[in-house]
């Protein structure tokens, strides 16, 4: 029996190969995301291992509250604890060393690297055993005026030994000659970062870290384990610093990284996911046709005494096979998806590190098992399908037809799903959950139900779909085009489930199109109706803060009225969990130049705003029923413990100021914030804008290259472009959801086109031109894609409206041309889809057609 | 005083092989037969005497390995795969033994499809005449599904005459048939010969289908080894039987 069933899988080579294509391109995503992702932790995990390496302990200030994510500036070890290391009997070695955010001037004075690549400046150890670098070409700085520099920059900017290159960081430009340059573990790239190293008292005073280090490096005598060198210097130094051995150290730094990049794996993943669930539709769409198409063989394997069960185990074991192989050919193919996905992310900005492609036994085994279990799953209700086949079938003429007796049990059953699924969104959207993460599960996961109650139910809206779609197409072509709609509806169920594929890429599209236009007219509104001011002051990365010399400086310049920073730290406070964003204010000038609405306190809780008191915005105060004349217990980042009374409650549509709000000054002394993240800059009246602008401009390319200034529209369209490139890189990722739903046409228009051959041979017979043949089958694909184009802009609308409902002051608007364009887009996908199978079809002999059975 | 009558089809010194070296298969062994307008003929012969061959390559579905075939004027061998499905469309019908109509088509619209494909409208005289001739007045929005094997056969016919050919052939026509829709069936074809003048050029196995037409042809191995007049079901047999 089972050889049976394996030989009726090998007789038809095309359906076998278009059934394990569907299953490879479901899984290849998957594949190819975790070997991404591998190879660059491996990556990272090499540079800190390779970094620590000489290093017995290393010591790092103890951080009260963990800060890795809001860039603030951290604190340092004093320079007396090296003193204090230094004289420990245990240690041989010690030395302090800086490593931090910087702005690293190209040769025309602008910021290296594009995108959100990071510059810092790092010192350079005196003690060979700690350097983490090795010197590629040339030699190490030994005095302040000169540096090394990372050997996959030097390339990029095309600097040379000799070379001046220029820094700025909290200070002033400073230019140094090039006299040498580095790598780490043989990778000449930090990925996508540059790293320019100074003697230490040179990066000390550059990065503004006076005589304190961010890490002391230990090496411990002879005989002292690492373990043993920890214990001591934890033991004597206190609690104020933290003390790993070099093993953890590296561990530690490698396990921040990994969390700051695990979200690329879980949104790639997410991706994956998505590309598989349109790949479980193709695979059920492929499997159900091909049983429908060997019935006649089942029926006879029956009437010569096959039991329903070796029937049911012949179809099955099909989709093992089918999934297995599947799955070891994504995986394989998941390599060069890899491949694929790193070069995506350096066109759009990121050149994540790699020392070549990782291949964990995790990525074949999770590959194949998705595959395999995808294919079970999609074979079991063909499989049922062909069990239930009477033996007398295999007797009559004609093809067996289909059984529809289910159809109201199927609609129940969509009708439970897509309730299900609606429910799943709103706790997702409405209920309160503790996490985001947990929400946007729940949404994801009530998206995916109501997909499939709609998949179900679509068999039904088939027919009035294709009326509407092909009755123009008709007029246009005549019989071709009535063929067409005549043939896409013969099947609906089958139709159906092609379209869903496609309905699914296409709502997603549709979905980010108009969150992504919602979230620019949000952010344009906002920007429009909170600004007063004339112009921001920026990071020319974007995000990380600048030194507070600079608006002090802009405010000296003729016609700049007032000038107001903006920092972020993070807090702990009692009785909350987690940390809460703070922010921090000038009093004297912010309402000037931005527009709050005081619930309560009114404009004098802001201009007045005083050491120990603190403004908390309206949803912190909803949600953590905070009133008026409280007092919040706050931790600092660098450890210090405040109490400030709530002197105001504000709501801030802008989005600007973070949930609590402090002074600048109480940034600077209590939470080691000395920096300005965001500068506003208000104009005299009458002054010449332009003219003002110019005059900053100049100023800043001058004086503090890593600063810019934008006027308020420029601001908007810098936001409105970091929103298009995301939205971009979604649209990368979609197509490949996208591009399996298109196969999905392509494999059903082939194995429906099998079907029809003897009629194809008789329309070819009675005259039909080879060409006539090409259209009907194109002008099918471009009805069953526009099906899902129409199902899929629909879906999107609708999950654009109730995603965004909960959020406040979310400005929807339709990119009505956006969406006009996606259906073109999936009418023409159509016809590309259509190519193949429609010159097969045209291809076909007629004799041999006509006699094809 | 019988002047030899003009050919509609003709096919001379004809020969199709198929295979090569041990295993090549001569089906037609050098045939030259005439067919002249508004005749019906029956060919017969043996399974693999090349009757089926021959038909194909009258009607421009096959070519010749050597030979010439002229249909209406026109010699096939000159044509493109491009020319050839034109002259099929124009001046070619054709009648299969499994019916072959389109199932997503209703039965009138079944019969315009090769005017539909020429982008041309039917004319509807003739139409009319042509339903009324196959006796489908009531069932013509009917999907050949809801349909008879018989009636659906002679959609078939009213298909193949609807853009009045210049020839028709039909392959087995009967072959599916029960005997009373068969008879239905061939009265249809003798009438479109004898009523509209159509030429109607039929292969067959069935003596009682054979003896509806005016002359009847008989293969045997690719060649032709009769020619004549056959008027009952018996001569037909007996003729078979001799040859056989």
């Amino acid at each position: 029996m089972r050889k049976v069933a394996m030989r009726g899988l090998f007789a038809r080579k095309l359906r076998l190969a278009l059934t394990v294509l569907a299953v490879v391109l479901g899984t290849t995503l998957i594949a190819g995301t975790y070997v991404f992702t591998d190879s660059i932790n491996n990556a990272f995990d090499t540079i800190f291992t390779v970094s620590n390496r000489g290093t017995d302990a290393a010591i790092t200030p103890h951080k009260t509250i963990d800060t890795s994510n809001n860039g603030g500036t951290p604190p340092t070890v004093s320079a007396r604890v090296l003193e204090q290391v230094r004289q420990n009997p245990k240690v041989a070695d010690a030395e302090g060393s800086v490593f931090d955010v910087a702005t690293i001037l190209g040769k025309n004075g602008k910021r290296i690297g594009k995108g959100g690549a990071p510059n810092f400046i790092s010192s350079v150890a005196e003690v060979p055993r700690f350097q983490g670098f090795t010197v590629k070409e040339g030699r190490k700085p030994q005095n302040a005026d000169e540096a090394t520099i990372d050997a996959a920059t030097a390339d990029k900017e095309g600097w040379k030994l000799g070379d001046k290159v220029c820094a700025v960081a909290t200070s002033q430009r400073k230019c140094y000659t090039l006299v040498g340059t580095t790598q780490i573990a043989g990778l000449s790239s930090f990925g996508g970062a540059a790293v320019l190293d100074l003697v230490l008292p040179e990066a000390q005073r550059m990065l503004g870290k006076g005589t304190g280090f961010d890490e002391i490096e230990v090496a411990g005598k002879p005989g002292v384990t690492p373990q043993q060198l920890k214990t001591e210097l934890q033991r004597t130094l206190g609690p104020t610093v933290d003390v790993r051995t070099g093993k953890e150290q590296a561990a530690k730094e490698s396990k921040d990284i990994r969390d700051n990049l695990g979200f690329l794996k879980t949104f790639l993943l997410a991706f994956a996911f998505i590309a598989l669930f349109v790949g479980a539709f193709l695979i059920f769409n492929t499997f159900s046709i091909t049983v429908a198409q060997r019935m006649r063989e089942f029926a006879l394997l029956r009437t010569l005494g096959a039991s329903r069960r070796q029937i049911w185990r012949a179809v099955v074991s099909e989709g093992l096979l089918l999934g297995f192989v599947g799955g070891v050919v994504g995986f394989a193919l998941g390599i060069g998806t890899a491949a694929l996905l790193r070069a995506l992310f350096k066109a759009f900005g990121a050149d994540l590190p790699s020392k070549g492609m990782v291949i964990e036994g995790r990525t074949v085994i999770i590959t194949v098992l998705v595959g395999v279990i995808v294919s079970l799953v999609a074979s079991i209700s063909p499989a049922l399908r062909a069990m239930r086949v009477p033996p007398v079938e295999a007797l009559r003429e004609g093809a067996v037809p289909i059984q529809h007796g289910h159809r109201r049990r199927m609609a129940i059953f969509a009708g439970v799903l897509l309730a299900l699924g609606i429910g799943l969104m709103c706790v997702g959207l409405f209920g309160s959950l503790s996490s985001d993460s947990a929400a946007i599960s729940f949404m994801g996961g009530g998206a995916a139900l109501t997909f499939l109650a709609v998949a179900l139910l679509s068999p039904r809206l088939v027919r009035p779909l294709a009326s509407v779609i092909g009755r123009p197409i008709e007029r246009m072509t005549g019989i071709t085009g009535q063929l067409a709609r005549e043939n896409s509806v013969r099947q609906p169920g089958r139709t159906a489930v092609t379209a869903a594929a496609l309905m699914i890429g296409v709502a997603l599209v549709t979905f980010a199109s108009i969150f992504a236009a919602g979230a620019k007219a949000t952010i344009n509104n906002a920007i429009d109706s909170n600004l007063k001011s004339a112009f921001v002051v920026q990071n020319t990365d974007g995000f990380s803060p600048f030194s507070p010399q600079v608006l002090r400086t802009v405010d000296r310049v003729d016609g700049v009225s007032s000038v107001s920073g903006v920092r972020f730290s993070e807090a702990k406070v009692k009785g909350t969990g987690g940390n809460q964003s703070v922010s921090s204010i000038d009093p004297r000038t912010f309402l000037g130049l931005y527009k709050l609405d005081m619930k309560e306190g009114g404009d004098a809780a802001v201009n007045n705003l005083g050491p120990a008191q603190v403004l908390v915005k309206k949803s912190y105060a909803d949600a953590n029923d905070t009133k008026v004349g409280d007092t919040l217990q706050m931790t600092t980042p660098i450890g210090k413990h405040i109490a400030q009374k709530v002197t105001g409650i504000v709501d801030d549509k802008g989005g600007l100021l973070a949930d609590l709000t402090v002074t600048n000054a109480i940034a600077q002394t209590q939470f080691g914030e000395p920096k300005d993240a965001f500068g506003l800059v208000g104009t005299d009246p009458g002054a010449n804008q332009a003219a003002v602008k110019q005059q900053i401009k100049t100023l800043l390319e001058q004086r503090f290259p890593e600063a810019e200034v934008l006027t308020n529209k420029e601001f908007k369209d810098n936001i409105a472009g970091q929103v298009n490139q995301l939205l971009g890189l979604i649209y990368a990722l979609l197509a490949l959801a996208i591009i399996v739903s298109l196969f999905g046409i392509v494999n059903t228009l082939v194995l429906s086109i099998s079907e029809r051959t003897r009629e194809l041979g008789m329309l070819r017979a009675i005259g039909t031109s080879r060409k006539q043949v090409k259209r009907v089958i194109r002008w099918e694909a471009v009805i069953t894609a526009l099906i899902g184009g129409v199902l899929g802009v629909i879906m999107g609308v609708v999950l654009a409206v109730l995603f965004t409902r909960p959020l406040d002051d979310f400005t929807l608007s339709i990119p009505v041309p956006s969406l006009i364009i996606v259906l073109v887009l999936a009418g023409l996908a159509g016809v590309g889809a259509a190519v193949l199978p429609a010159r097969r079809a045209a291809k076909l002999d007629v004799l041999e057609a006509l006699a094809y059975e | 005083m019988n002047l030899p009558e003009p050919l509609l089809v003709s096919a001379a010194d004809v020969v199709r092989v198929y295979g090569e070296g041990e295993a090549e298969v001569r089906a037609l062994d050098g045939v030259t037969v005439g067919f002249p307008a508004g005749r019906f003929t029956a060919i017969m012969g043996p399974s693999g005497s090349g009757k089926s061959t021959l038909m194909h390559i009258l009607a421009g579905l096959d070519r010749p390995t050597s030979g010439s075939v002229v249909l209406d004027g026109v010699e096939l061998a000159d044509l493109d795969d491009k020319r050839l499905t034109d002259l099929r469309r124009d001046k070619v019908g054709f009648v299969f033994q499994s019916f072959n109509l389109l199932p997503v088509l209703d039965a009138r619209e079944n019969i315009v499809l090769p005017i539909s494909i020429a982008g041309r409208k039917p004319d509807e005289a003739w139409l009319t005449r042509l339903i009324d001739a196959v006796g489908l007045g009531d069932r013509l929005d009917h999907r050949p599904s809801e349909l008879s094997g018989g009636q659906q056969q002679r959609v078939a016919v009213a298909r193949a005459l609807a853009s009045r050919p210049a020839v028709i052939f039909a392959d087995e026509p009967t072959g599916n048939l029960d005997s009373k829709s068969s008879g239905e069936l061939l009265e249809l074809l003798r009438r479109s010969v004898d009523e509209f003048g159509q030429t109607v050029i039929m292969v067959t196995h069935d003596a009682v289908a054979a003896s509806y037409a005016d002359r009847l042809i008989v293969l045997g191995d690719g060649r032709i080894v009769h020619d004549g007049e056959a008027h009952t079901p018996e001569e037909v047999l007996d003729l078979m039987k001799a040859v056989g």
